[in-house]
Order: C-alpha cells, then structure tokens, then sequence
C-alpha cells in the first residue's frame, strides 16, 4: 500500500514538472528579454537564447529540465543570476518559522474550543460557534492582517507594522494566519466530534462512568482524529495561499513574498522554483498524513 | 409525517440561514445594479475640487473620499458589479469544467476515472494562489481572463464532489433499468444522473461563488486582479494600506463588503446543506 502512495505522489510530481514546464513555454515574454534588458540588440538576444538553450525543441528541453531538477538544479534567477535552489533555501526559514507557528496555535485552539462545544449540540453555543466560525472563514486574511496592523502597530504602538527579526516581529502575522486556521479547525472539529458523540461506544464509555473529559478527548477525539488529519494534510496547499497574502501584508521575507515579487520581475526560473518546492511540500504532507492513517486507525493497518 | 412537519415548524435553522444569506446577495445583487442610482458620482472620477488627501466620511461623500479623491462609496458600490461578476463567471467556469470532469470519471469509471482524477490530484498539489498569480501575469489581464483561471483552477471541488454522487447514482435500479432498456450513455447521464446531482451542485454553487469572491479579492489586493481603472474591493484594501495612519476608515469600507458577500454566499450554502441533509435523513 505504501509502494502504491509513493508511485502515485511520484507521477504527480512528474504532472507538476510537466504543468510547469508548458506554463512557462506559454508566457509571451522573451527571457532573452527580461535579462539583457529592452534595449539590448538583436545579436546579444540571440546569444543569451542560445545560451539558455532556448532554440531546442520543446522535449529536449524539457528533458533537461528534469535532468537538472533530479540533480537538484533550479536554474538560475534571471534578475540575479543566482542558483534559485539557494535563492528559495535562504526563504525557507522565515516561512516554516510563521507557517508553524500559526498552524500549531491555530490548530490546537480550534481542536480545544471545537471539543469543548461539541457536547452542546443545538444549544445556543452551537450555534454561537456555527455562526462565529461563518463569519471569522468569510473574512480575507489580508483584509484581517491590516486590521491588526491598525489596531497594535497604529492605535496602541505595540509592535511593528512588517518585517522580520524579532519575536516581536512575529506576533502579527502569525496571529492573522492562526486566526484563519483557528476558525478553519474549530468548526470542522465541532461538526465532527459532535457526530461522534451520538455514536452507542460513546454511550457505553459514559455508561461505565468514563470522566466527560475521557470521554471527549480519548474516545470521541480518536475517531474523529482520521478525517481531522485528512484535512491537515488537505490544508497544507491552503495554507500556502494564506502565507502568501500575509507575507505580503507583513513584508514578511518568505517564499510567498519572493514568489510574488518574482512574477512581478517575470523571473521565470524562479517562479517556477517557488511553485515546485510548494507542491513537493504538499506532496509530503499528504504522504505523511496517509502514513499517520496507519498508526491512529487499526482498520487501515490490519485491513 | 406530522411529526416532522411539526419539527420542522419548530426550529428551521435551514431556513433561517438561506433568509438570511438570500437578503445579503439580493441586497448586494440590487446594490450592484442600482449603483448609479445609488450614487451621484462616477467611481473614476476625481470628485473633490483640490486635493489635501483622503477626506474623513461626512459632507456628501458617504465613506469619505480615497488616496486620489475619490468617492469611496461609488466605488464600493460600483465594486459589488465587478466583484459580483468575476465570482459569477468563475463559479460558472468551474461548474462547466468540474461537472463535465465528474460526470465522465463517476460514469465511466475504470481508466477515464483514473486519468480524470490523477488530474484532480495534480491540481490539488499545485499552489493554487501561486498558480493563480503565474497566469494572471501571464495572461494579459482583463475583466474575462480573471474569472476564467479563478474558474479554470478552482474545478476540482466540483469534480470531485459530482464524481462521487454518480459513483453512488450508478448503481442504483433506476439507472440499471434505464441501461437494460438500451438507452445511450448520452441519455442516461442527461436525463437520469443529471437530475440526481444537481442538489449538491446548487450547494456548491453558492460555496463555489464565495470562494471565487475570496480569491478575487486576493488577486486584486496583490494587484494582479481586474486592471485598472474599475472598481475592485481587493484594490481598495492594497490602497488603504498605505494611508492606514492617516485615513483608516478606507480600509474597514472594502473589507466589510468583501466579507458580507462572503457570508452571503457561504449562508445559503450550509442552509442548502442543512435542508437536503434533512430532507434525506
């Protein structure tokens, strides 16, 4: 089964490479171009296409492409002439350091308030959190980002408007993302554990007077846990958009915002870079997550 | 019977939610149609005689005036028209896209589903906002191109979710029986598994509109959405960030409209939800 996962996140890779690849065989602008500058002659335009190796038919170049990317070989950044796998490892820090962060917090509070209230089905709690849970999705995490930006940088002075460095730096836009993620998880959580509870093992736990929070956190929390860690895994992908925005809002220097500035710079090798290392990190989550399956649920082990 | 009916009446959580998300869209809908009626002044146009920055709310100009003077309330309002539009038009795109994809994939299974849902992964692997931004620069940016990639990348929810209610529609007698009768693939899917989709495909609908609003809204704020001069939420959000010192107000205006369409949409989805739920259970 894991021999099946691993081809299957294999081929998907090779789509990724391929989609790329066409994406970028489309875009209207000469790279010749975007390197020498507009005004360069037609003799150094040929030269630096030569160079690139852009006069080759369409397979052998892509051909490559994936003989560099197996060696590890991004290219090199049109704007800098940089290795863009260097350029990427130097924005990696900042984006795992706001993204884990966020995710942790965001999480774990969604997890507890979700638990908590789950018990309260069609109470005005219920309610109160299907609601709460609506409105705190529906709001743009950049729009969100700048009210907090307002109200501790502007009004109150208490941290800084952008930038990096500091813890303090670092509340901000993590608390914009982990915002976004506590609402995401709290509501997926409450529906689903409040399922659950419902469920005769449920009763029969209460039944042979398992304290409510064993009951809630053991019994209900671990069948509840396989579609929770699905969406872990499914949510990884969203929460590269989100980083992408707040990093934006934030002039939080991670890949997101060297993405973005990169299409801006029409930057091919380094767009492309950032899209395939974003897609190889979902590919490993999900892959991690389909091997946590095995470990919380028995039926996928012994099935 | 009785009973449920008397259930129903009792509490209808399900109907409250699609009243309230109906009056949201229709207000917005009729604020985006209305617009010029709504307000005197052209949302392009530089409405105050000299400019001294963004003038507060107040003195004719609803929501005040923005970084180049101009009226922030026309061009919220005419904003709904823009925002409305490409959500439309993308969830349509999706809809067209990912409907046909599941269609094909539930019915025909086999290596047709495979293929079809090997590219459902592939996309759902892909940074969709990364995506969306490469070919929003790419593509010479209009008020059709946005729409058509927000739609063209956001299908796989739509495929997926199709794919499998005809997986569970296929096997049931109705369709057995249309098959033993002869009838053609064509027939079958347009006359007997349509029908049966289209509930969860109204409910995505509307969860596909909200979300295309989002994205829109996203691209815009980068900058990379609709291109200037019209009107866009998101790029009012990006403008207002820079004077959020001296003009705040500009900011809360755009944002709110962004999130009450949003929860417009999202109510009449989970009431649709919460009443087919109920309807089968």
């Amino acid at each position: 089964m894991i021999a099946r996962r691993l081809l299957r996140a294999l081929t998907t890779l090779l789509g990724t490479t391929l989609i790329i690849f066409i994406l970028f065989r489309v875009v209207p602008a000469d790279p010749a171009v975007s390197i020498a500058g507009p005004k360069a002659d037609p003799e150094t335009l040929a030269a630096i296409r030569k160079d690139l190796g852009l006069d080759d038919p369409l397979p052998v170049q892509y051909g490559r492409y994936l003989a560099g990317l197996v060696r590890g070989d991004l290219g090199r950044s049109y704007m800098t002439g940089q290795r863009v796998a260097d350029v990427i490892a130097v924005r990696v820090p900042a984006t795992a350091l706001l993204a884990g962060v966020s995710l942790t917090l965001g999480f774990l509070a969604g997890l507890v308030v979700g638990i908590a209230t789950a018990a309260r089905r069609g109470s005005t709690i219920d309610v109160a959190v299907l609601l709460g849970t609506l409105v705190g999705l529906s709001l743009p995490t950049f729009w969100l980002g700048n009210l907090l930006i307002y109200e501790f940088s502007y009004r109150l002075k208490l941290l800084p408007l952008g930038g990096y460095g500091t813890v303090r730096h670092l509340v901000l836009p993590a608390a914009t993302l982990a915002i976004v993620e506590f609402f995401f998880y709290a509501r997926f959580v409450h529906t689903n554990v409040g399922g659950m509870l419902n469920s005769d093992y449920i009763r029969t736990a209460r039944a042979k007077g398992s304290p409510p929070a064993r009951v809630y956190f053991v019994h209900a929390l671990r069948n509840a846990l396989i579609p929770i860690v699905t969406l872990l895994g499914l949510d990884i992908a969203a929460l590269m958009s989100g980083v992408v925005l707040t990093e934006t809002v934030f002039n939080w220097p991670g890949l997101g915002r060297l993405a973005v500035q990169a299409v801006f710079d029409l930057d091919l090798p380094l767009v492309a870079g950032t899209v395939l290392f974003s897609a190889v990190l979902v590919l490993a989550a999900n892959l991690v997550v389909d091997l946590v399956y095995v470990v919380i649920d028995p039926r996928v082990r012994h099935g | 019977m009785a009973d449920e009916l008397a259930g129903l009446g009792r509490s209808r959580p399900s109907r409250r939610l699609l009243t309230a998300g109906g009056v949201l869209v229709v207000v917005l809908g009729l604020a985006a149609l209305a617009a010029p009626w709504l307000t005197p002044y052209d949302p392009d146009a530089i409405v105050v005689a000299s400019y001294h920055g963004p003038l507060a709310p107040g003195g004719g100009h609803l929501l005040g005036t923005d970084t180049l003077g101009r009226d922030v309330w026309a061009r919220l309002v005419y904003g709904a028209r823009t925002s409305l539009f490409v959500g439309g038009l993308a969830m349509a795109v999706s809809l067209a896209i990912g409907m046909t994809a599941g269609v094909v994939a539930g019915y025909f299974g086999g290596v047709t589903d495979a293929a079809v849902m090997w590219v459902v992964d592939l996309f759902l692997t892909m940074p969709s906002l990364l995506l969306l931004i490469v070919l929003a620069t790419v593509l010479p940016p209009s008020l059709l191109t946005i729409p058509l990639v927000i739609g063209a990348i956001g299908w796989t929810t739509f495929a997926r979710t199709v794919r499998g209610e005809v997986l569970s529609l296929r096997e049931r007698d109705y369709i057995s029986a249309a098959r033993a009768l002869g009838a053609p693939d064509r027939r079958i899917i347009l006359r007997h598994l349509l029908p049966g989709v289209l509930p969860g495909v109204v409910v995505l609908a509307a969860l596909g509109m909200s979300g295309a609003i989002v994205v829109d809204a996203g691209l815009s704020y980068l900058g990379l959405g609709v291109p200037l001069p019209t009107p866009s939420w998101g790029r009012m959000v990006s403008d207002a960030q820079t004077y959020i010192a001296v003009a705040p107000w500009l900011m809360l205006a755009p944002g709110v409209a962004i999130a009450l369409a949003v929860i417009g949409f999202n109510l009449i989805g989970y009431g649709l939800i919460d009443l087919i739920g109920r309807r089968n259970a």
